[in-house]
């Protein structure tokens, strides 16, 4: 009946997603589950957040040197697709050498600058909110200034609000308390 | 000429400054302003979709009409679908928010071809044509793209238009319309849920075509991303969306007129027209505002504002105007999700009734009726940008 580009969504698939997920693991791992410092782990990510931040890749609104070609040619099903199989697997969290002292300053101020809000109780991302606990610190720290410079690609300015108060001391203390919850 | 500054106050500074918090820092804009006895809310808004419903998974039968009008899916897969504007030739522009494109439909005989011809944008939500120029409003800037009907497959280079606006994205996008002048409105809204906004914002301002003759037309505006004209006394009228966290019920929105330059609407003082708000509101009394036209409901979230001036709908629908409201998130049992439409009277209350519901079935959501626009035949089409859908609404006796 109707002719539409971009094509049509249809029910996401989480097995169509895992053979599409195959060229990613190189850098994300099979299970999205990543070991390269500075690249996030997609396991457990909401479904929301994986789509989101594809289309943002796609549309250039999220510039990266890898990932804007891979997005460049996804279809909306193949991104829901991806999102799909990447929430169902289980994240672990990142190995890497964590300060006790940041960690602890890190959790004062992810209070204080009201992380759950959005991320929820113990940073495990809600809809287009990013599962954040456990993740690699590198990226981490990454993100969190590039959002402060207002230079990384936000949905709706949120994040982009939320970093403008943090120093680049508080950046650092809120990467370590971050990357050191969930499970190993 | 008044030129408006930018504002060199982020949110957090002005917020900070105004409404310290227990904790001293500002939560995310949607929290701002929750009171400490509502900490535990869970409410929170309702997430956009990443991608357009197949046009198979939307039940178009449940939206519930007056007898003799019927609902029909006219365009689907348009990520977050939301004001529309007619091009000379024929194309529905349609833009959208978070989902940063603007597309332009065209109606291929009983088929529609979706096209997108700019994305990347901050949140362009605003769309308006004139004399085969298409003018977009991001956050801080109005753009154009002449001749764009004669290149939807290579379109124009966006020109800047006007580009010193405010940057602050909570209600940074913008509506956008040519008024009966030929200038072009705009809102500039609140940077908060409730904050004293600088007075470079809540307003509704205009522009001309060519950037130059800034003004404010109306202030004390909290957001307004909905106008249009009387057809008869030309007067502009418009919606606003409430502030949230004062509870369920409280405050309603509004649906207002200003027939004359300057009027102030209350916002951050004074509520629907009859209630301080408990900080702001200190020191002031409501008479000193513009009262609503019409109350509207508590968190509807009013969008769309549009005269019917066709000839399709019985004689009665004539100058009537249709409120496409977007529907709750800061209410536990939600309200909206539905066309409503009123009916001026020469004196007397305004009538209030709903027009196209059907989009909540019980506390469930499958759509979000966002703006209307008329078809040259008289038919309307409705957006939604949670489903990322048009629907055609049509009569017949």
């Amino acid at each position: 009946m109707f002719v539409a580009s971009p094509p049509l969504a249809s029910a996401a698939d989480v097995e169509a997603g895992r053979r599409k997920a195959e060229p990613c693991a190189a850098c994300h791992g099979r299970d999205g589950n990543a070991s390269i410092p500075g690249t996030p782990s997609l396991a457990g990510q909401p479904v929301f957040f994986t789509h989101w931040q594809l289309i943002k890749f796609r549309d250039g609104r999220r510039k990266d040197p890898l990932m804007s070609p891979v997005a460049e040619h996804l279809s909306d099903e193949d991104m829901a697709d991806l999102a799909a199989y990447y929430q169902a697997q289980p994240p672990r969290r990142r190995p890497g050498t964590l300060d006790p002292a940041k960690i602890a300053e890190g959790q004062r101020l992810a209070e204080v600058h009201h992380c759950t809000s959005c991320h929820k109780p113990g940073l495990i991302g809600q809809q287009q909110a990013a599962r954040l606990a456990g993740q690699d610190l590198d990226y981490l720290l990454k993100l969190l200034r590039g959002f402060k410079a207002k230079t990384a690609s936000d949905l709706d300015g949120t994040m982009t609000i939320a970093a403008q108060p943090l120093s680049a001391d508080d950046i650092v203390s809120l990467a370590h308390f971050i990357a050191s919850l969930g499970q190993e | 000429m008044r030129r408006i500054a930018l504002s060199t106050l982020t949110v957090a500074t002005l917020v900070g400054l105004l409404a310290p918090l227990a904790s001293g820092q500002t939560p995310p804009p949607w929290k701002q302003g929750q009171p400490q006895d509502l900490a535990d809310s869970t409410l929170a808004p309702i997430a956009q979709p990443p991608a357009p419903k197949a046009a198979g998974e939307i039940p178009v039968d449940k939206i519930k009409l007056p007898p003799g009008f019927k609902a029909s899916l006219w365009a689907s897969g348009i990520n977050n679908a939301r004001v529309m504007t007619w091009g000379d030739k024929g194309t529905l522009f349609v833009g959208s928010r978070v989902a940063g494109n603007v597309y332009a439909v065209i109606d291929k005989g009983g088929q529609r071809e979706v096209k997108t011809v700019a994305k990347g944008l901050n949140l362009p939500n605003g769309l308006a044509f004139r004399d085969g120029t298409l003018y977009i409003a991001e956050v801080s800037r109005i753009t154009k793209m002449a001749g764009i009907e004669n290149a939807l497959d290579s379109p124009p280079a966006m020109e800047v238009v006007y580009d010193i606006l405010p940057r602050d994205l909570p209600h940074g996008w913008k509506y956008l319309a040519f008024g009966p002048d030929g200038k072009l409105y705009f809102n500039i809204g609140a940077p908060c849920n409730i904050c004293m906004p600088p007075d470079t914002h809540a307003n509704i301002s205009r522009v001309n075509p060519d950037g130059t003759g800034f003004e404010y037309v109306a202030r004390g505006v909290r957001n307004s991303v909905g106008f249009d004209w009387h057809p008869v006394t030309k007067e502009l009228y418009f919606t606003t969306h409430g502030r949230d966290w004062l509870g369920d019920d409280l405050p309603s929105d509004r649906f207002d007129v200003a027939p004359k330059k300057g009027m102030h609407f209350g916002f951050p003082y004074c509520h629907q027209g009859d209630i301080l708000d408990p900080e702001f509101g200190k020191g002031h009394s409501c008479s000193e505002f513009t009262p609503p036209l019409l109350k509207t409901g508590p968190h509807v979230a009013g969008n769309g504002v549009e005269f019917y001036t066709g000839s399709m709908f019985p004689p009665e629908y004539k100058n009537r105007v249709f409120l496409a409201q977007r529907g709750s998130w800061n209410r536990n049992k939600k309200i909206g999700f539905r066309v409503m439409m009123v009916t001026l009277g020469s004196g007397g209350a305004p009538k209030y009734e709903p027009f196209a519901e059907g989009w909540l079935q019980g506390e469930e959501v499958w759509g979000r009726p966002v703006y209307t626009r008329q078809m040259k035949d008289g038919s309307l089409l409705i957006s939604d940008d949670y489903a990322g859908a048009i629907y055609r609404i049509t009569y017949q006796k």
